[in-house]
């Protein structure tokens, strides 16, 4: 018989490298006489968009389009060091770090400006739609580009290098006391699962996931961040298992150690939930690894709730879940 | 040995070695790098390219096999400027992460798509089930397999 049950898992995580280890992030920002601009970061890009999100940033604070601005990201003869992708930390840390830099190159920018334009101080100065205007004065603007060329003819050069550091601490070994991760990511999913009681199948048939990411900067890409989640959580929960044999890994192949197929992946909801983190990038934080925890418990949840046997050891194997429901029933 | 195949519509005259797979000659001898190599076992569908219209793992053919075939990888498909259907359905869906099974996948749309330009949701997933990816949780994948389904009903 088929029965289906629903579960629900709820995850935080701690971002970043933690416990007061130095969490630096580097970026050396340009910006030059066409009003384009370059962001050299040694953050690598492995496919969860973090050059995306740094063009979006950089584009953000000068007023103009993303696809203006060239990230070069992870040559070790080029970018400064940024560490590791890992740690869910690249939007929130390096994402700060790039917004350290565009502002000071922005700063130079914005005085000179404010001389080109008659204002008395560079706070009077915005950057907008490719243009650099008096605030609150439309009519008093100039070309970005053309601000740039003519700085770039008086001898002025728009350039910014800084550092972002993660604030933490080491925990008390006496008292357990500290601060060890900043920020903390936060995420539920609620489980809709199958189960088929004569072979002992789960087949996860949807999962809604609700992820505090602070703020959305690229929501396309912060929901294939969830959808990659659960996906990889599907795995953990229902069939990837490292067997080891003295030592030796039994099944270091996909033909042995399975993952899903799309054939076994749920219909995902994704729901982006911004409560904005104060030492953000626009309030932003991490949400890469957070969004495959909730998953595996919430997919345990949801074989008890349609089966009543609890899954104690992971993968919840066909065999366990028999042999489970062959034991004595938990209520 | 000699072997003869067409690769992209052009017509390639190679000397090969027996135990030479049609995906090293792609990718070494023809420098065709857009098919990867993944678990060279048949597995992963990464180097995934079609033959005769059918999709096959070319980690899985022998370079001798291949001889007097017809090949197409992911440079045969679109360039950039004038892409395939499925290429800008994977590009506006966002259905690429890394990048690496990508190319796979494309091609094995492609191959349902020629078979059939209508294919329903499951049988979608059923063609596409050989491909695995560990970044995108497929969602987004599927969504293009099916927009780019609509766009060449157009």
């Amino acid at each position: 018989m088929k029965k289906r049950g629903r579960g629900l898992g709820c995850a935080w995580y701690g971002t970043g490298y933690g416990n007061g280890f130095p969490d630096v992030s580097s970026a050396f920002v340009e910006i030059h006489d066409d009003g384009s601009v370059s962001v050299l970061t040694g953050a690598i890009d492995v496919g969860q968009g973090s050059s995306t999100i740094f063009a979006q940033i950089a584009a953000e604070e000068l007023g103009i389009d993303a696809d203006e601005v060239t990230v070069i990201s992870g040559d070790t003869d080029t970018t400064p060091d940024s560490g590791t992708s890992a740690a869910t930390r690249h939007t929130y840390n390096t994402g700060n770090a790039v917004i350290k830099a565009v502002t000071q190159a922005k700063a130079g920018l914005l005085a000179y400006a404010a001389r080109a334009l008659h204002c008395t101080s560079a706070d009077g100065i915005e950057l907008k739609d490719h243009r650099v205007r008096v605030k609150g004065e439309p009519a008093r603007s100039l070309p970005l580009a053309e601000v740039v060329s003519q700085a770039r003819l008086d001898g002025e050069r728009f350039l910014g290098s800084e550092s972002y550091t993660a604030r933490t601490t080491r925990v008390n070994p006496e008292t357990g006391q500290g601060s060890p991760y900043w920020p903390y990511a936060f995420g539920c999913q609620v489980a809709e699962v199958e189960v088929d009681t004569e072979t002992g199948n789960v087949r996860v048939l949807k999962v809604v996931a609700a992820h505090d990411l602070g703020k959305a900067i690229n929501p396309l890409q912060a929901e294939g961040q969830i959808a990659g989640g659960i996906a990889q959580g599907v795995g953990f929960a229902l069939l990837e298992e490292v067997q080891l044999s003295e030592g030796q890994i039994k099944n270091p192949s996909l033909s042995q150690y399975l993952i899903p197929t799309v054939l076994d992946t749920p219909e995902i909801h994704a729901i982006l939930v911004e409560e904005p983190e104060e030492t953000g990038p626009y309030g932003a934080k991490g949400l890469g690894e957070p969004a495959m925890l909730p998953t595996i418990a919430a997919i345990v949840n949801a074989i008890d709730d349609a089966v009543g046997v609890r899954i104690t050891s992971l993968p919840a194997t066909p065999e366990k879940i028999l042999a489970a429901l062959a034991g004595p029933s938990k209520t | 040995m000699k072997i003869e195949l067409k690769v992209n519509g052009v017509d390639r005259r190679l000397e090969v070695e027996p135990e030479e797979r049609l995906l090293d000659i792609l990718r070494e001898r023809l420098h065709l790098t857009g098919t990867k190599e993944g678990c060279g076992e048949g597995e992963c569908g990464a180097c995934t390219v079609i033959m005769d219209g059918k999709t096959v793992n070319s980690c899985m053919v022998l370079a001798g096999q291949a001889d007097g075939h017809a090949v197409t990888t992911i440079e045969g498909l679109g360039k950039r400027g004038s892409l395939h259907p499925v290429q800008k359905a994977f590009l506006e869906e966002g259905a690429v992460q890394c990048g690496f099974c990508t190319p796979g996948m494309v091609l094995s749309a492609k191959a349902l798509l020629d078979r059939n330009p209508h294919p329903g949701k499951e049988e979608i997933a059923v063609a596409m089930s050989g491909n695995l990816c560990r970044c995108t949780g497929y969602d987004r994948i599927l969504k293009a397999v099916e927009r780019a389904a609509g766009e060449v009903e157009q």
